[in-house]
């Protein structure tokens, strides 16, 4: 035990005599460990960005869609449309859908006295905004009297508010959709930019009575959004859906869905996959710096080995035991990657507050990042230290002590 | 009483094996060299000086004969127990002093004390201190290695033979970097530590550095040719005087 404390005592005192040496060392496991935190830290960043904008997206969302079929880079649209009935029927009879908003979704022109804009049109009920989670800052949503009615009432996002009413309150105003007159009723909060960085204020948002009557020519829709009663339904919102929406297309058993349903939760589990495909596949790239890092160690510890010959040549002929050189070296490895660890770790979490202040892409510096990082750090100086501290042990006191 | 034996050798040979080739480095020597002798090995590059050295010095093994130093038969033991041999019975002295670089002269003396588990020494700042003032460097000992002149390196490396208190102290060449002035005032410290008791062997080829010793060993191609006591033995004042008339 106490011959160990000495052993220590020794191999700090070699650190600290070749500081420059010591240091450069370390440079390889410093930037090695922080890039492993950095990247990690990332990937986690990246996964909590994409899990927040999944649940932003709605709440317990069901999405019903028209099977489609993707061929030859084409999408392809396979089974039957949506239809009104079949909206009525899941309407009537689902127990575990608490709302349900069919879509029927335009591509258009909005104009106003002031300006215009291409824009899409999304033609939905009135409970789209609690499906989406949409709210309206100014004026209000259009009811269900409205729907019925296929009253030419519309929401604006905040885009084409910008575009057609910059400066002034759109509420009471007309704007035309494909020259037909609607009014606007209500302004929705603003989304801010989506992934891949689409405009999601690019929207005008209106009965789905108005928009089949006057602007899409179908009474047909594409995808209807629904909502789960709670996030531990959702599983049961969708195999009721499916049978019900089996039985109104007369689906034989051995026939194939015609509609595709998504629910939240695959959504999440779908980019929790991916996000964590990332942050591994980052790590691995950040880890073999590191192992750059430990060979960066073990060849300069090669080359001490050698230019301390002499040194070690002495020491085994005042007494010293291979054990002791042994130690002495890998002490000296270790406490180098466990310093450029503690330093990586250092470098690691002011780098990702370099970043957050830069991009502002908040990384959170995971806790597990900083001990995967030490911890493989700490393994490197083992095992890149112990081949040259045991070339150390093994040198024959004879030569050793000769050698120029 | 009988007097002690520190060395004590019987028909010790070393041959080393070079492919098919064996080259006969020493051949049955018998030597015994008792405690307070200062001995002087003298041999022509190739006699068998150096394996004799690195036998005695427990840094090689015969390939036959015995081996006993200070009472311990050396043949039979591993290399942890040659370690604690040299650390514990032998103080080491080097032609080319391989002192610790960057290191100073006490942390170098107290070198041989990191090494010892028998835990005999309590207090290894005050040895060294004390190993370097014998030597004559009391107000270096916080001097680095590369701060001290050659002299005074070889009086470090003295230094730290002594600090352990070993039984035999071995020295290679201990003048060979060193110019006559500082040879003579190294050999007189030997003179001065075996005085005190203290048993020398030391390796030369210089014979007026020889010339300080009780007893002078000529080894040629690996056997000892001449054993004999010296008679004239050369002092500090002796030397420096014939120093000064030839040159």
């Amino acid at each position: 035990m106490l011959q160990i404390i000495k052993t220590f005592k020794v191999a700090f005192q070699a650190i600290k005599k070749n500081r420059t040496r010591s240091l450069l060392t370390m440079l390889g496991i410093i930037i090695g460990v922080g890039a492993v935190i950095m990247t990690i830290s990332a990937g986690e960043g990246a996964t909590k960005q994409v899990q927040d904008q999944i649940s932003g997206l709605g709440t317990n969302l069901v999405i019903i869609a028209v099977k489609q079929d993707h061929r030859a880079g084409m999408t392809v649209r396979k089974g039957k449309e949506l239809s009104k009935k079949d909206y009525e029927i899941l309407k009537e009879n689902s127990v575990w859908l608490s709302k349900l908003s069919p879509m029927a979704i335009v591509g258009s022109q909005a104009i106003s006295s002031e300006g215009y804009k291409s824009t899409v049109i999304y033609g939905v009920s009135e409970e789209y905004f609690d499906i989406l989670s949409r709210e309206v800052v100014l004026g209000e949503a259009f009811s269900e009297l409205d729907v019925k009615l296929a009253k030419q009432v519309c929401l604006i996002g905040e885009t084409i508010k910008q575009e057609l009413f910059e400066g002034e309150s759109p509420i009471g105003k007309t704007i035309r959709l494909d020259k037909v007159p609607f009014t606007v009723v209500g302004l929705l909060e603003e989304q801010g930019k989506g992934g891949m960085g689409s405009d999601q204020d690019n929207l005008v948002v209106a009965p789905y009575t108005t928009v089949q009557n006057r602007l899409y020519g179908s009474s047909n829709f594409t995808v209807f959004m629904g909502s789960a009663i709670s996030e531990d339904k959702i599983g049961d919102a969708k195999i009721e859906t499916t049978i019900l929406l089996r039985e109104a297309h007369k689906l034989l058993p051995n026939q194939e869905d015609d509609f595709e349903i998504t629910t939240q939760v695959e959504i999440t589990e779908i980019t929790s996959k991916i996000t964590n495909i990332l942050t591994v596949l980052l790590g691995a790239i950040a880890s073999i710096s590191l192992i750059v890092g430990g060979i960066g160690i073990m060849n300069i510890m090669l080359v001490s080995v050698t230019e301390r010959t002499r040194e070690i040549g002495t020491r085994l002929a005042i007494g010293a035991r291979e054990s002791d050189i042994l130690t002495q070296f890998l002490i000296e490895a270790v406490v180098l990657s466990a310093a450029g660890g503690i330093l990586g770790i250092a470098f690691g979490i002011i780098g990702n507050q370099i970043i957050y202040k830069a991009t502002d892409f908040y990384i959170p510096t995971a806790g597990y990042a900083i001990a995967i990082g030490f911890g493989f750090a700490a393994i490197i100086g083992i095992a890149f230290g112990y081949f040259p501290a045991r070339k150390a042990a093994k040198l024959n006191p004879i030569d050793a002590l000769r050698y120029e | 009483m009988a007097i002690k034996k520190v060395i004590e050798t019987n028909k010790l040979s070393r041959i080393f094996k070079n492919g098919e080739i064996e080259v006969h480095a020493l051949t049955d020597i018998d030597l015994v060299i008792e405690e307070g002798e200062f001995v002087a090995i003298m041999g022509s590059s190739g006699s068998g000086k150096s394996t004799l050295l690195h036998i005695i010095g427990c840094l090689d093994r015969p390939t036959s004969g015995e081996y006993e130093l200070d009472g311990v038969l050396v043949n039979g033991l591993n290399k942890n127990q040659l370690a604690d041999i040299r650390n514990q019975k032998i103080g080491f002295i080097f032609q080319s002093y391989n002192l610790l670089s960057r290191t100073t002269a006490l942390e170098n003396v107290e070198l041989p004390l990191v090494y010892d588990r028998t835990g005999r020494f309590s207090n290894s700042k005050e040895l060294a201190k004390k190993a370097l003032e014998q030597v004559g460097l009391a107000d270096r000992i916080y001097h680095k290695t590369n701060q001290l002149s050659g002299g005074q390196q070889q009086r470090v490396t003295i230094a730290r033979a002594l600090v352990n208190n070993p039984a035999l102290i071995l020295a290679d060449e201990p003048t060979g970097n060193l110019d006559t002035k500082n040879s003579i005032e190294i050999a007189d410290i030997f003179v001065r530590l075996n005085n005190e008791g203290k048993t020398i062997v030391m390796i030369t080829h210089e014979k007026e550095i020889a010339q300080f010793a009780k007893r002078m060993i000529y080894l040629r191609d690996g056997k000892v040719l001449t054993d004999e006591l010296i008679k004239d033995r050369s002092t500090k004042e002796s030397a420096l005087k014939e120093f000064e008339l030839t040159s």
